[in-house]
């Protein structure tokens, strides 16, 4: 198909997918209809590429980037979420991950903000309930929140649409560069090419690809943690109320195309030899494996397991983070919590690639060593990593500087404006 | 002194003694019953002295007999035997409600008070309680310490409170106690209870088992809790403080020398579970004095590789 015969549907593929997805639910129980919106998006150039000029480009809606983008959206800048999969939430909503945590830590919230608003809305809207943080769990985990993760991704949409956030679902970078005042960064997608000028981007791909792509240093590990695919064999079960099944996918790598293909082909084929061997219906399947890990920068600032373990605070930290360290090997995981009264900090620093300006990450690839990393990838934390990011992009951009260079009390005055809790003073 | 006086007295102490001795070995550690037996045994001694006084002439008989030869080597090779403790001395020990497995010492001192528990020569381990500003030693608090495995099933109470009604003041320790010992008949009966399966091996009711796992490849995981309650200790908030748990968890794959005793919150019953459960609540504002009943507990674990 040529460019430009997908003209109109390109035009309008963010009112379908925003509107198409619970459409279909509705359809499949009543007779309901929608109507897709017809809207323009983006300037039209001659070569048949979309034009869009941002303050700031969030590249990936998982769930770092959802929350980035809505905050950059929030505090006034221009915002365009680019995404290569077909929803927001990531490994939250495609992985299946629905169960994010950790939002407290002995007895207290301490992550809080865009992130815990839609987690607890999407709680709200289902009925379900949420933990009491007053109570001490008897495995840190336990506190996490059991979200239904369908619902979490429509309502990410929602408040994408309210904070006027543009949303691109599958599309990607397939380069980028730096042009005069920011970035200049040519996505792709079935059908659409497009052109994104915009003044800061913020990184939130999981495995930091546009920093690799823009040329700036990462770090992988020989050996990653396993993927997991999950899925659900017997009965019938309620979404995100009961746990899935998963299983390690060992090698799993999400660095690109092939090796994702690869992951979810040996996820899928264990899954059905698993069905085949216990004789059982297949409930429940997730489109996607899961990674939990891949490349992490080489930021400014590495968080090392004995900053996380102790709790340290950084000087320029924006952000809480909660977890045991939690690495997961081929002989399964041995979670080791933290002390009482430890709550480890995130540095802007961690977020922002060694000489870089105009660019920032948020989520797991955040610069850690791997053991840290292991503590700090869980949500909530990336949750709180991706507000902080969204606020130091549009500050950013809006006093034409780079992150780095905000001023630390700019950040969290308007983070504390946005509900979210800064650390030290929670 | 007069015969039958003496002669009663010898009976009626040993009565006394032999009452403790047997209720001492049945029953948990009580501090009255280990006095009443090791003091009467005193007074015991003492009578005996008279008892023997009036009884010179038969006795030295009797020293002259060949059954003094008997009866000295029967009761050295009986002192001998339980004195080395083989295996069938240890079993019976074993069936003693407070010697335990025989390899237990609690004390309590002016500092506060000390446990050991020995389960193998190479293995030692010491909880060290230092008793803080609220304690006072003339109206001491009611406290338990137990061992708990990976699924929080109690093990083992290494001390347990002297108040008779202590369901009211240490409400946790007395709730573990009651899944533990329905778990224990569940066990029993052949019925599969979390306490013996679940994801970490839990296959056992015996604390030497989590302390001394036989396969080094799968340690037992286990934590040691204190609860603690001063009754009726009131603070701002409240006319009666809480009682307060500490707790510490011991991992067999990755052993640390030290460890110190964490305080996790207080017990509070959850009444909308069916049956109610008494869960752990963080500690709030309503706490001052309660938090001064203990400055710190220390876990000591002192271990020579076992001779192979
Ligand atoms: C099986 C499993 C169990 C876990 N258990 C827990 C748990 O119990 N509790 C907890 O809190 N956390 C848990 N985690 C960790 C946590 O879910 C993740 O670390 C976290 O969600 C990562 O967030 P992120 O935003 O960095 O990445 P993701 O959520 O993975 O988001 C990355 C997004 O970027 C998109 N993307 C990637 N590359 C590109 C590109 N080039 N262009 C455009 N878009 C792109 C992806 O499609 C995705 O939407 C688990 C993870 C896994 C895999």
């Amino acid at each position: 198909m040529k460019p430009h015969d997908a003209q109109p549907d390109r035009r309008n593929f963010l009112q379908h997918s925003l509107l198409g997805t619970a459409g279909a639910g509705m359809a499949l129980a009543s007779t309901s209809h929608v109507t897709v919106a017809a809207e323009t998006q983006g300037e039209e150039s001659p070569d048949a590429t979309i034009t869009n000029r941002v303050d700031v480009l969030v590249v990936g809606g998982g769930t770092a980037g959802t929350i980035a983008a809505i905050q950059a959206g929030r505090a006034g800048a221009k915002t365009m979420l680019v995404e290569r999969g077909s929803q927001l939430g990531g490994t939250m909503t495609t992985g299946g991950v629905a169960f994010p945590g950790l939002f407290d830590a002995w007895g207290k919230q301490v992550i809080a903000g865009i992130g815990w608003e839609l987690v607890r809305e999407s709680v709200e809207l289902d009925g379900g309930q949420l933990p009491n943080f007053a109570k001490v769990p008897q495995r840190h985990w336990q506190n996490q929140v059991y979200t239904n993760q369908f619902l979490y991704a429509i309502l990410a949409e929602e408040k994408c649409h309210e904070a006027g956030v543009e949303l691109a679902y599958y599309e990607f970078p397939q380069a980028a560069k730096r042009v005069a005042d920011g970035w200049q960064v040519d996505c792709v997608g079935f059908g659409t090419q497009r052109r994104i000028l915009c003044k800061q981007i913020i990184d939130c791909t999981g495995g930091a690809e546009v920093v690799g792509m823009l040329g700036f240093d990462r770090l992988r590990e020989e050996v990653r943690q396993p993927g997991s695919m999950l899925f659900k064999i017997g009965e019938e079960h309620q979404p995100g109320r009961e746990q899935v099944h998963r299983l390690y996918v060992h090698g799993a790598d999400s660095s690109n195309s092939r090796t994702v293909t690869q992951a979810n082909l040996t996820g899928r084929r264990s899954v059905l030899a698993k069905v085949r061997a216990e004789k059982k219906r297949l409930m429940h399947l997730q489109p996607e494996t899961g990674f939990r890990e891949s490349y992490r920068i080489v930021g400014e600032t590495m968080v090392t397991v004995n900053d996380y373990t102790s709790g340290r605070q950084f000087d320029d930290a924006i952000s809480n983070a909660f977890y045991p360290v939690d690495l997961h090997t081929k002989t399964g995981v041995r979670p080791k919590p933290l002390k009482p009264g430890t709550v480890p900090t995130i540095p802007l620093g961690a977020l922002i690639p060694k000489g870089s300006r105009d660019l920032i990450v948020a989520g797991r690839c955040l610069c850690s060593d791997q053991l840290a990393n292991s503590g700090l990838r869980v949500q909530a934390s990336c949750m709180g990593m991706g507000q902080a990011a969204g606020v130091a992009a549009s500050l950013a951009a809006q006093t034409g500087t780079t992150p780095m260079e905000v001023p630390l009390a700019e950040i969290h005055k308007v983070l504390r404006e946005h509900g979210a809790i800064i650390p030290g003073k929670a | 002194m007069r015969r039958s006086f003496v002669s009663l007295m010898t009976a009626m102490t040993f009565l006394v003694i032999a009452v403790t001795g047997v209720l001492a070995f049945v029953r948990p550690f009580s501090m009255t019953i280990v006095g009443l037996h090791a003091l009467m045994g005193f007074v015991f001694i003492g009578v005996v002295g008279f008892h023997l006084a009036n009884n010179l002439r038969p006795l030295k008989r009797y020293l002259r007999s060949k059954w003094m030869w008997i009866n000295l080597a029967v009761t050295a090779a009986l002192t001998t035997a339980i004195a080395l403790q083989p295996q069938p001395v240890k079993a019976l020990l074993g069936l003693s409600g407070n010697l335990g497995p025989a390899l237990d010492r609690f004390e309590l001192h002016d500092e506060g008070l000390t446990y050991q528990y020995t389960p193998a020569p190479h293995y030692k381990l010491t909880l060290s309680v230092r008793m803080g500003d609220a304690f006072d030693p003339a109206d001491p608090p009611e406290f338990a310490i137990w061992i708990e495995n990976s699924s929080f099933y109690h093990i083992k109470t290494l001390h347990r409170p002297e108040a008779a009604d202590n369901e009211a003041s240490l409400p946790y320790w007395s709730f573990k106690v009651k899944e533990y010992e329905k778990a224990k008949l569940a066990a029993a009966a052949g019925v599969d209870v979390d306490a013996i399966s679940g994801a970490t091996k839990n296959s056992s009711f015996d604390p030497a088992d989590y302390m001394l796992p036989v396969d080094p490849e799968e340690p037992m995981p286990y934590r040691i809790l204190v609860e603690i309650n001063q009754p009726g200790d009131a603070s701002e908030a409240v006319d009666d403080q809480p009682s307060l748990i500490y707790s510490v968890e011991v991992d067999n794959s990755d052993p640390h020398a030290f460890q110190l005793l964490d305080l996790i919150g207080y017990p509070q019953l959850e009444e909308d579970e069916q049956p109610p459960q008494w869960a752990i609540y963080y500690v709030d504002q309503r706490f001052d004095s309660a938090l001064e009943l203990i400055d710190s507990a220390l876990l000591t674990i002192d271990r020579d590789k076992p001779a192979d």
